[in-house]
């Protein structure tokens, strides 16, 4: 069991490791330099037109013309540190920008998991307790269609209907540009509407999952004896669901919940493109179409450790909710 | 008497037929018909969602073969006015430079497939190689090839998928390369643990005691064995790579010079009023709806061949 332990922090520290290395040393192999688009008017045009003493000197100033492995070793020290340096593009540090962009991110993100996990365990549940009849069938065949669909094109479809069809919901952003508040609760509102459709988008693409797992775990469940037992003690049927079955079939879900912040960081950034959602994927972006180096390691860095660190935690508390796991 | 002319006359057909080695050639025609018999049948244990998938599929492979007969104008050339509605010129109408939508679909379908079917098959029965070496092997070279799995599936692959081809720059053989990078790991580890408990089996340990090379038990006992469920993996990865694909074009990381669907999707949603203007109706729906219309298809069909290769429903279905 403690090597078991042993080897479990190795994988996470190896991972952690790999994609920090990536997260060096790509970028820095990445065709053209941050300068010669950094003057440009657009995103993506390159006017040179610092002279070459000024490259050198911003070179110099960033660290850029060192040998790579002392430049390594400067990102370790400084990433323990906590400084992930400065943004070339925005001209501040790359902490301050992700900090700026990160709540849009979280807000969706955190929306998304707690719309899909309530309503993926209510119609698993109301699908578990109707099987073997029409709507169970129907039900899992739209649901399994539906988690096919990458999130990218189902947002599409969705702004395609709500937003420039139906006109239901604002087309991209996060606030009304140049609005004039009259208190928080219209602020409040105004996010909220823009929101709406990723945090959507986001939910549906995960709903299936938990779903499945709800209603396939309910159903193991409800064969148990403990079942039987319940309900010749003369419990209600709403009782033995709640109280007996879905209590215990909830244990994968949290496990699902974990890994599902992983898999939506990873789609976030398409999603809140089809959106122009100001989070970090589109951050993200724009940071590889205009090559700011450090904006691109910081938000790789956010996201993957994000993502480490949920499986991590899902692990541990798995351990906590069910005693018969030994981890 | 005629016993002995029928007896004869048999003799002499067989000799007949033994010059002509028609033998042969019957038997060799009764294992090809045996074979199809084997392709056939798999085909009607689909349900109908499966045989749709597999029509789906089969209608997109002619329109990427066909591409050029089936079009009237070339993809990358301005044939008509800008922005064009779907009328009898232009069948599905044009796009913002004047070029005919219909011809992008179906040349864009090519772009899809090439990307879906050459990644799933790379890393799936590349990595599905590795893993049933790593698994015949065992020792050192498993434990280390394990810890590289471990390392490749924790690995969060859109973001660092984005960066790497923004890196190596946008072109197709760039972004399979980088596709099965990632994609391998999971057929390798499957592919390995398959074989660890076939390496077990009565059989294959009396075939090894009999003197069988490790290629010939490799090749004749476990591949065939772990085969169906790469099958099944293999077009798991195959969306998985289409989806990527699609993905990373609409971001604009894609091939310039192609049309694919994912670079229609970036060029129509790029375009400035896209969506208070009609041209979505025509611009925007093709793409998508041929992007979902395919990993639907492949979905079906995936869905299908896992049914039918879970032994335990098979029991259940009375197969």
């Amino acid at each position: 069991m403690v090597k078991d332990r042993n080897s479990f922090i190795f994988r996470f520290l190896s991972t952690l490791f790999v994609i920090l290395a990536i997260n060096f040393f790509l970028p820095r192999m990445m065709p053209g330099d941050p300068f010669s688009t950094t003057s440009a008017d657009e995103v993506g045009e390159e006017i040179i037109v610092m002279t070459e003493e000024q490259r050198l000197y911003y070179m110099n100033y960033y660290g850029l013309d060192r040998p790579l492995y002392e430049q390594f070793l400067v990102y370790m020290k400084n990433l323990i540190t906590g400084d992930l340096g400065r943004s070339i593009y925005y001209k501040m540090p790359v902490s301050d920008v992700i900090m700026l962009h990160l709540p849009w991110t979280m807000l969706i993100v955190v929306g998304a998991i707690v719309i899909s996990t309530i309503s993926g365990v209510v119609l698993g549940t109301l699908s578990a307790m109707n099987r073997k009849k029409g709507s169970d069938r129907i039900m899992m065949t739209g649901m399994i269609a539906f988690a096919e669909i990458p999130s990218f094109l189902l947002g599409l479809i969705l702004l395609l209907i709500f937003s420039a069809y139906l006109r239901l919901f604002p087309l991209a952003g996060a606030i009304t540009p140049f609005a004039n508040y009259n208190g928080p609760a219209e602020q409040a509102w105004d996010i909220l509407c823009h929101a709406f459709l990723p945090v959507v988008t986001l939910s549906l693409s995960q709903l299936t999952g938990v779903y499945l797992l709800t209603r396939n775990t309910l159903i193991t469940v409800t064969t148990k004896d403990y079942i039987r037992t319940a309900r010749a003690k003369g419990l209600g049927e709403k009782t033995v669901w709640i109280r007996h079955a879905l209590r215990n079939a909830l244990l994968p879900v949290v496990t699902r919940t974990g890994f599902m912040i992983g898999i939506m960081m990873g789609g976030v950034v398409l999603v809140e493109s089809v959106f122009s959602y100001p989070g970090i994927g589109m951050t993200l972006r724009s940071a590889v179409v205009g090559r700011d180096y450090p904006l691109i390691q910081g938000i790789l860095l956010i996201i993957a450790v994000s993502i480490l660190i949920c499986n991590l935690l899902v692990d541990k508390i798995y351990g906590k909710l069910d005693p018969r796991v030994v981890i | 008497m005629i016993k002995d002319i029928a007896a004869s006359g048999n003799a002499g057909i067989l000799s007949f037929i033994q010059a002509l080695h028609i033998n042969s050639i019957v038997s060799s025609i009764a294992r090809t018909f045996s074979r199809f018999r084997t392709i056939a049948k798999p085909f009607s244990r689909f349900s109908t969602e499966g045989k749709i998938g597999i029509l789906g599929i089969l209608c997109i492979i002619l329109m990427a073969v066909f591409a050029p007969v089936i079009t009237i104008y070339p993809p990358q050339k301005i044939t008509g006015d800008s922005l064009e509605s779907p009328g009898p010129g232009h069948i599905l109408g044009t796009d913002e430079l004047g070029m005919d939508i219909w011809s992008q679909i179906c040349y864009g379908a090519r772009m899809s497939l090439t990307i879906g079917f050459a990644v799933a098959f790379l890393s799936g029965f590349g990595g599905g190689a590795v893993g049933i070496l790593a698994g015949y092997m065992g020792g050192r070279i498993d434990q280390g090839l394990m810890r590289i799995i471990d390392v490749t599936m924790a690995l969060p692959s859109f973001p660092l998928l984005i960066v790497i081809s923004a890196f190596l720059g946008p072109s197709i053989l760039n972004v399979i390369f980088i596709l099965v990078l990632f994609s391998w790991a999971k057929p390798a580890r499957i592919a390995r643990s398959q074989t660890l408990s076939l390496k077990q089996n009565n059989y294959i340990i009396a075939a090894r005691n009999y003197g069988a090379k490790p290629f010939y038990l490799l090749w004749r006992h476990i591949f065939p064995e772990v085969m169906p469920v790469l099958l099944v993996l293999v077009i798991g990865i195959s969306s998985h790579a289409i989806i990527a694909e699609a993905g990373l074009a609409f971001l604009g990381l894609g091939d310039p010079t192609s049309k694919s669907w994912g670079m229609m999707l970036n060029h129509a949603t790029g375009f400035r009023s896209i969506y208070f203007t009609p041209y979505w109706q025509w611009w925007l729906l093709p793409p998508l709806f041929m992007l979902i219309f395919l990993l639907l298809c492949l979905a079906f069909i995936s869905r299908d061949m896992e049914r039918i290769l879970d032994p335990k429903l098979k029991i259940k279905k009375g197969f």
